[in-house]
């Protein structure tokens, strides 16, 4: 009898210090993200100013701003937008509606998958051989083609995913009217998954702005304005890249500003496009 | 066996009608599998047939038939007839979308599509005709009044058709199949999702559009047969048994196989 | 008056036969642009691959098989091998895979098993923001606020504790930079932990709540359910997610590029600086002259790109084994 009970306490012990690690193990995961939080605002919030807004990247230890490279990240940003989107979007419906039963579907499935996580500095790599090698210089145009490689495979998933969510019912019935299918798909099963896609194309856009490694040898950088598509743009991430390895203390500062912009950014896309999808399963 | 099933109806007949739609040696497959075995049936014009017996045994598999609307997926295929007014339906030729405008179908569950009640009916009537609004407006008012719909929602045309209680939905389906004006009606057990006194309401306007259409029901209630259905057919395992008027299946089948099923001893 | 016969007037028809034509030919455009869409993306993946071998084409005939295995990378006699990068791409990822598994499967286990339904959704979500951060924030965060917390407060103090210790001694010999090989480590753990957290997440719910319940019925704790009931009947899933953190861990460049150093050697201490290969590239490829040093470079790239594909294979390979049992 004591044994037993001994035994018995000696699991509850255990248990109890292995939740106790589990939830030691939950208060890191959020301990990280308040920490790095925490830096960013403490040290990125001090810069803020109208000039971050309004004036151009500084020369070594002057004042200014970043609007040439926020100018740059939004307008690659938005390029690689829509190269990028409706691409994935038609290969998603390929997967999802015409293809959904073809051996082309599974194979374009994996490697979607793999494209997915793939390095981004490879494809970094891949867009400088196409496009710069050829062209003989940087541009606006090779880095918004990098950025446009790195929507694909999320809003392909995305919409395959959002597609297969609509029930085949639906597909029936618009198709027993007498609506051929591209009808069906437009009509019907976009919008039944219409948020679900929007949700893909946000997650893209907050995955994109914050990329670096593909951008740095395809845009390069500028420390001018320049919306000339055909030469070298400014973006954030690669500025503030350069600026924090510098050892100007103007530079890195705008560094650390620049980073709270580019994490406030991504962070209230991803929110945002998770509040859509969430309504919708609580639907 | 076949032919006189046929002669049985027409002599039970005493105004002989014509066939709307005539299934002759039809097989189906799914894959490798045989789903429906040689079956041959004809379904007079403007009045109700019941497809009915146990589950798996091919009554919806017939239905899905009548309008192709199994090309949908990969390796269902099927062989043999299905003459619509005498034309095969089953010919390569055929246009399917053109077929599915005079075949109407209404599922199980209610699938109002993700717009307008208002839009939802005009959207299968833009398809094929260029009308005006006034038209448009006529149109799914009428289809909504046919469906017995339009006291309940014509304040509410513009409200999301899945907004609407199930039957509602449901009747919606019905208004948006008979606004494309189609020839046959094809419904695969439309009440099997709803309450009593929505599924009451659905088999009335059953009886009353088949003045109309050629209506074609699949369920597996065996009342709501008897109730709704001039003819009917029991299938089992993929195999028509046996095809009369209603009330000589429910009073006193020929098969001992219908016998059991209707009086519950399987099924 | 029947609906029948107003519809079919032989005007009314013809009018409907042109309209299925155009229909038809719409859903032939339309199906082939999906269609080439689709196979864009297989075109992608094979382009990246071609271009890689294309670029590092003269480094490899150069160098060959001894490009992997030769530690010196010198721009100025042109005499490139990958060992180092090699090197410290694996001991990095390896070292942060390590670190985050036990903490992402705790994670999970804490909110499928412990957390209160309410804080369930929120806490998920927070611990998915950190998949969500850019990569280069990590870097600019690593390299101004937890390398100089390590040089000074951290790597002291473990230098002194290992301090003739054989192995160990060597293993953390000092002196503290504050960033190295083990920094980038601890960052790539962070930025991984998300990834094991979410999969492991995902597969623990795929857990019949009738295996649970029957565990529990013969009175199992809720460690002894998660160990002999949840993390067998998932295990696969599991090792599905870790791959796919290594296959994150491997590529991952930004953050690794501003707190590992950036020294072409392989040195026994984890405080040392060393190099990753993306961290190699993305450092030195605009500054590369020179067509050998930029083709050694992307020859670094075409290492990389097969070892996360192999990596990434296998675990989509692993989480579609789940998918299928699951019928998902």
């Amino acid at each position: 009898m004591s044994v037993a009970m001994s035994l018995h306490q000696r699991r509850k012990r255990k248990n109890g210090v292995m939740m106790a690690l589990c939830v030691i193990a939950a208060g890191i995961g959020l301990a990280w993200l308040a920490l790095i939080l925490g830096a960013l605002i403490y040290k990125g919030l001090s810069g803020v100013s109208l000039a971050v807004l309004t004036e151009m990247t500084p020369p070594p230890g002057d004042a200014g701003g970043l609007l040439n490279a926020i100018y740059g990240s939004i307008v690659m940003t938005i390029i690689g937008i829509v190269v990028g989107t409706p691409i994935g979007v038609l290969a998603g419906t390929y997967m999802a509606e015409y293809g959904r039963f073809s051996r082309l579907t599974t194979v374009v499935r994996f490697i979607n998958d793999i494209l997915l996580s793939a390095p981004s500095i490879i494809v970094g790599l891949f867009v400088y051989e196409l496009l710069v090698r050829p062209m003989g210089h940087f541009s606006a145009i090779a880095g918004a083609v990098a950025l446009s490689i790195l929507v694909i495979p999320v809003v392909v998933r995305t919409t395959e995913d959002m597609l297969n969510l609509v029930p085949n019912a639906l597909r029936e019935a618009g198709t027993a009217i007498g609506a051929p299918r591209w009808v069906v798909i437009r009509s019907v099963a976009y919008r039944a998954a219409l948020s679900g896609i929007v949700t893909g194309i946000l997650l893209a856009i907050a995955r994109i702005s914050g990329e670096t490694a593909p951008l740095l040898f395809t845009a390069l950088n500028n420390q001018f304005w320049s919306s000339n598509l055909n030469a070298p743009m400014a973006s954030l991430p690669v500025t503030i890249f350069q600026f924090a390895l510098s050892p100007y203390e103007e530079w890195q500062q705008l560094a650390w500003t620049g980073a709270l912009i580019i994490t406030l950014t991504v962070l209230g896309l991803s929110i945002f496009a998770r509040s859509l999808t969430g309504r919708r399963e609580d639907r | 066996m076949k032919p006189m099933l046929s002669t049985d109806l027409n002599a039970a007949d005493t105004t002989v009608e014509k066939a709307k739609i005539e299934v002759k040696g039809l097989n189906f497959y799914y894959g490798q599998s045989k789903a429906l075995k040689d079956i041959n049936l004809s379904l007079p014009e403007r009045s109700v047939t019941a497809f009915i017996g146990p589950s798996g045994c091919g009554k919806s598999t017939l239905l899905r038939v009548l309008n192709r609307i199994y090309e949908l997926y990969p390796k269902q295929t099927a062989e043999g007839q299905v003459l619509l007014d005498g034309k095969n339906i089953l010919d390569r030729s055929q246009d399917l979308n053109l077929l599915r405008t005079k075949i109407g179908m209404v599922f199980q569950k209610p699938t109002p599509f993700p717009m307008s009640i208002y839009e939802n009916i005009a959207f299968g009537v833009r398809l094929y005709e260029k009308i005006s609004k006034a038209e448009m407006d006529n149109r799914v008012e009428s289809a909504l009044k046919r469906a017995a719909l339009w006291n309940e929602v014509k304040d509410k045309l513009n409200a999301s058709g899945q907004s609407l209680s199930g039957g509602q939905q449901q009747r919606l389906c019905i208004a948006r199949t008979v606004a494309v004006k189609p020839e046959v009606i094809l419904l695969d057990e439309p009440a099997s999702a709803l309450d009593p006194l929505s599924t009451a309401k659905i088999e009335e306007l059953i009886d009353e559009l088949q003045a109309d259409y050629t209506i074609v029901i699949v369920t597996h209630n065996m009342q709501q047969a008897a109730r709704v259905s001039r003819q009917t057919a029991f299938m089992y395992l993929g195999e028509l048994v046996e095809f009369d008027r209603t009330e000589k299946i429910f009073t006193s089948p020929r098969e001992k196989r219908t016998q059991d099923y209707i009086t519950g001893r399987f099924g | 008056m029947s609906a029948v016969s107003e519809a079919v007037t032989s005007s009314a028809m013809r009018t409907r036969e042109a309209t299925v034509r155009r229909f038809a030919l719409t859903d032939t455009i339309f199906r082939t642009a999906t269609r080439l869409s689709a196979i864009l993306v297989l075109v992608l993946l094979g382009g990246v691959a071609i271009s890689l071998f294309a670029g590092s084409w003269e480094a490899l005939s150069k160098f060959g098989f001894s490009f992997l295995t030769t530690e010196s990378w010198n721009p100025v006699t042109e005499n490139f091998g990958a060992l180092a990068p090699i090197y410290g791409t694996i001991v990095t990822s390896a070292i942060a895979i390590l670190i985050a598994v036990p903490i992402g499967i705790g994670i999970a286990v804490f909110l499928t098993e412990l957390c209160p339904r309410p804080l369930r959704r929120p806490i998920g979500i927070a611990v998915e923001l950190l998949a969500g951060i850019p990569s280069i924030i990590y870097g600019i965060w690593g390299l101004f606020v937890f390398a100089p917390f390590l040089q000074t407060k951290v790597q002291p103090f473990i230098i002194n504790i290992f301090h003739g210790i054989p192995g160990l001694s060597s293993l953390f010999a000092g002196p503290p930079y504050g960033i190295g090989l083990l920094t980038s480590s601890l960052i790539l753990a962070i930025m991984v932990l998300p990834f094991i957290t979410s999969i492991t997440k995902d597969v623990f719910d795929t857990v019949p709540a009738v295996l649970k319940e029957s565990a529990y019925g013969i009175g199992c704790t809720t460690w002894e359910v998660t160990r002999r009931v949840t993390i067998p009947y998932t295990r696969v899933g599991i090792m599905g997610g870790v791959m796919l953190g290594l296959g994150r861990a491997l590529g991952e460049t930004m953050a690794v590029t501003f707190v590992i150093g950036n020294a072409h050697r392989i040195s026994a201490s984890l405080f040392a600086p060393g190099t990753t290969i993306s961290a190699t590239i993305a450092n030195e490829f605009t500054e590369a002259d020179g067509e050998l040093y930029t083709s050694s470079l992307v020859a670094l790239g075409l290492i990389l790109f097969v070892i996360t594909f192999i990596i990434l294979a296998i675990a989509r390979y692993m989480l579609l084994r789940i998918d299928s049992r699951t019928g998902a």
